[in-house]
């Protein structure tokens, strides 16, 4: 009754009909993933039609397998399994499951029928596993590449994040310039036995991968984590300071490096500001409303100072106002710290806003909201 | 059908050879009105015939050879590999010609970005979908309090003005094809964009980075002033709020205003009843955090982001056919009762949305929090706008 190609065709149907009733009632929230498996069963169903109708394109002999061999062994199926499970796992826990699920069945899928495929080609065994290769090892070598390199940066980035900031730099340096010479060894020695080559690859890839599980094991270094408990990445802590462990240099993020509107230093007791494409010192600086500006506070007078940014005040209840104030922490002289200015209204007659230097009379710089 | 592809393609090539010859195009790059957009006219012209007559070179030899040697059934051809001395020439050719261009093409490059020349600066922020100006403190303009306007950018002809460009929300791009090429407006950071006008005029442009819906009716207008005339310009700016007599249907409609529009819309100097300074909150209203300020409003010629005129049609061309020497007494006269664009401003206060596209259905801003992208339907009634359009013509 049914032809050989009209199975494949049905099974996918069949398939994507459940998917589509399980997005729809457990996952979906929006049409477009069920417009798309709703599209996938409908051209499916198109075709399982047209070849039921053609007979697989048969002149109405029936015919007959080219190959009757016992098909090869596949762990395909297995990894379908796990992949529809996790698919239904992932439902009731997170959607990065799921979609873990998805991408391993629809591997399942492509792998595990173009290898049924290939294996009823033709009766030459190795003619069908070379077609399987030359239609598989395009996909199959820039997904494995992508995965493997997507590992080691993920390792990498657990090393370093376990070390300390120093160690982590020489650890990078070294691991990169070993990486460097297997790679110069490996092209201007291009007679290298195979093996070797293997060898050290695997070696190597093993070792990083090995040491970035240690460094997840381990965990993030000490002062990331007081950082990230102390809120210290939002520069807003006005007040004493609380915690030796504050990043001075935030400049390093290159975001911040590259969007600099303004420049406050401090030199010799006297606060200046320049800002991009103004030339010359300002005693104020205009700053567009509801929109971030990045100011970065730069301290060039011997001593620990920190730049205040006084914004008026705010409702907080009914009657209630609080005073609006950014603050960068205590810095030293040669170090810089970013503040990011967001003021949503200009300020009220007879308010400015300010940037000043607690305990530097007379220093202060007017921030204009137009 | 051979006759009809011909004359299909000599129809489409004489339509494109005519539309050069348009006289109104005032987004034509190839007609620059300031130094900037000179230099790189000046660019552009030579690259483009070199570039022109490369490819009829190309092309004219590709069909010949396509019509020469077709298939007829001969026999093929001897194969040849390789010719050194051609392979050779044919690579240091295009080189060359590429050393010449990149050469000049750098230079442009490096003269466009100076800024130390700078005379004038301004503050231009994108958003979806209009462009805000911002003047800092300059007293050498007589600039003594920051002005702040929308739509249309008004700067004094024969002076080098930077604009330091930034976004709100989305990239857009800045782009008065007469007097500079195109810079991005990018959110978190602050571009800098150098124009300078020989004369006075007004000059268009347009949004040239898709930011959206309405990406298409995001345009902008340059309107340079004599120096004499951009002074008048600001004093006028500068000029305190003045409230409508009382018992006028202008006094009805500032009331109306402050009910409805001044949740997002500032109007600098406005007081309430109790003598206190309003100030507009749209951040808690509008994604970008801003709205147009409409002080001075009837000084501008446009509004909602420069898509609509301010001006009717007639005035409207009296101002953008003007010559040099009349044009600034004819702009600063602003908009008048008689010269108002009435159905477009009472269309826009009726139903905003249906005649631009914006995110204003309260519906569909789950995403953003209620917020919206443009302006929403204020349900007004005809009373109301009739009160609002006799206010609005009082802000000049």
């Amino acid at each position: 009754m049914f032809s050989t190609g009209s199975k494949y065709f049905f099974g996918i149907t069949f398939l994507g009909a459940i998917a589509f009733a399980v997005y729809m009632l457990l996952i979906g929230e929006s049409a477009i993933g069920g417009t798309a498996l709703l599209g996938l069963v409908s051209a499916t169903a198109l075709l399982t039609g047209l070849v039921l109708f053609t007979r697989d394109g048969s002149n109405g002999e029936d015919g007959v397998a080219a190959s009757t061999a016992t098909p090869t062994s596949s762990i395909w199926p297995l990894i379908a399994a796990v992949g529809a499970t996790l698919l239904l796992v992932g439902t009731i826990t997170s959607t990065v499951v799921t979609l873990l699920g998805v991408v391993l069945l629809l591997a399942a899928l492509v792998e595990w029928s173009v290898l049924s495929w290939s294996e009823r080609a033709s009766s030459d065994v190795a003619f069908n596993a070379a077609l399987r290769k030359r239609l598989l090892n395009p996909i199959e070598f820039p997904v494995i590449a992508a995965v493997g390199l997507g590992v080691i940066i993920l390792s990498f980035a657990q090393i370093t994040l376990a070390l300390e900031k120093s160690t982590g730099a020489i650890v990078f340096i070294v691991i990169g310039t070993l990486i460097l010479s297997a790679g110069v060894l490996f092209s201007v020695r291009p007679s290298l036995k195979r093996g070797l080559v293997t060898g050290i690859c695997v070696f190597g890839a093993v070792g990083i991968v090995a040491a970035g599980i240690a460094g997840a094991g381990v965990g993030l270094r000490e002062d990331l984590i007081h950082a990230k408990e102390e809120g210290h990445y939002i520069h807003q802590e006005c007040g004493a300071e609380k915690s030796k462990y504050f990043d001075k240099l935030p400049l390093e993020g290159v975001s911040a490096t590259s969007s600099v509107d303004t420049h406050i230093d401090l030199i010799d007791g006297k606060l200046v500001a320049s800002v991009q494409g103004i030339a010359g010192d300002q005693k104020t600086i205009t700053v567009p409303r509801s929109n971030p500006t990045n100011i970065v506070f730069r301290n060039k007078t011997e001593g620990e100072y920190r730049l205040v940014a006084s914004l008026g005040s705010k409702m907080v209840a009914d009657g209630v106002k609080e005073d609006v104030v950014q603050c960068t922490q205590l810095i030293e002289k040669g170090f810089e710290q970013l503040l990011i200015l967001n003021i949503p209204k200009p300020a009220e007659a007879g308010k400015p806003f300010t940037l000043t230097v607690p305990g530097l009379a007379g220093q202060s710089i007017e921030v204009i909201v137009p | 059908m051979r006759r009809r592809v011909v004359g299909a393609v000599s129809g489409i090539a004489s339509a494109m050879f005519l539309a050069g010859c348009a006289t109104n195009a005032p987004q034509d790059t190839f007609q620059p009105k300031g130094p900037n957009a000179k230099i790189i006219d000046d660019l552009q012209k030579p690259v483009f015939a070199v570039a022109g007559i490369i490819g009829v070179i190309v092309t004219v030899a590709v069909v010949i050879a396509v019509i020469k040697f077709r298939d007829k059934g001969q026999p093929i051809p001897h194969q040849s590999h390789g010719n050194p001395a051609l392979e050779i020439t044919l690579t240091i050719i295009p080189a060359l010609i590429l050393t010449v261009v990149g050469v000049f093409t750098f230079r442009t490059v490096f003269d466009l970005a100076k800024t130390d020349d700078t005379e004038m600066i301004i503050n231009v922020t994108g958003q979806q979908w209009w462009w805000e100006y911002d003047y800092p403190v300059q007293t050498e303009y007589g600039i003594t309090k920051p002005i702040i306007t929308s739509g249309q950018l008004v700067i004094p002809a024969g002076t080098k003005v930077l604009l330091r460009q930034t976004s709100r929300d989305v990239i857009h791009s800045y782009w008065i094809p007469a007097l500079n090429g195109k810079r991005d407006a990018v959110p978190g950071r602050v571009h800098l964009n150098r124009i300078e006008a020989d004369k006075p005029g007004i000059y268009a442009g347009q949004c040239t980075e898709f930011c959206g819906l309405s990406h298409a009716n995001m345009r902008m207008e340059a309107v340079a002033l004599s120096k004499e005339d951009f002074a008048k310009w600001v004093a006028n700016q500068l000029k305190p709020y003045t409230p409508p007599a009382e018992n006028t249907l202008a006094k009805e409609g500032e009331t109306v205003f402050m009910n409805q529009c001044v949740r997002c819309h500032q109007v600098n100097g406005m007081k309430r009843a109790d003598g206190t300074p309003i100030i507009a909150a749209p951040d808690e209203s509008v994604v970008s955090g801003a709205a147009p300020n409409l002080s001075h409003l009837m000084t501008r010629n446009t509004f909602a982001g420069a898509m609509f005129d301010l001006l009717n049609k007639s005035c409207r061309e009296d101002v953008w056919n003007a010559d040099s020497e009349s044009f600034g007494a004819k702009y600063l006269s602003g908009v008048s009762e008689e010269c108002l664009n009435q159905k477009d401003l009472r269309g826009w206060l009726r139903n905003a949305p249906e005649m631009k596209p914006m995110y204003a259905n309260p519906a569909l801003l789950t995403s953003t929090g209620g917020k919206y992208r443009g302006m929403p339907n204020l349900g007004l009634t005809e009373a109301d706008i009739e009160k609002l359009v006799a206010y609005l013509l009082t802000l000049k």
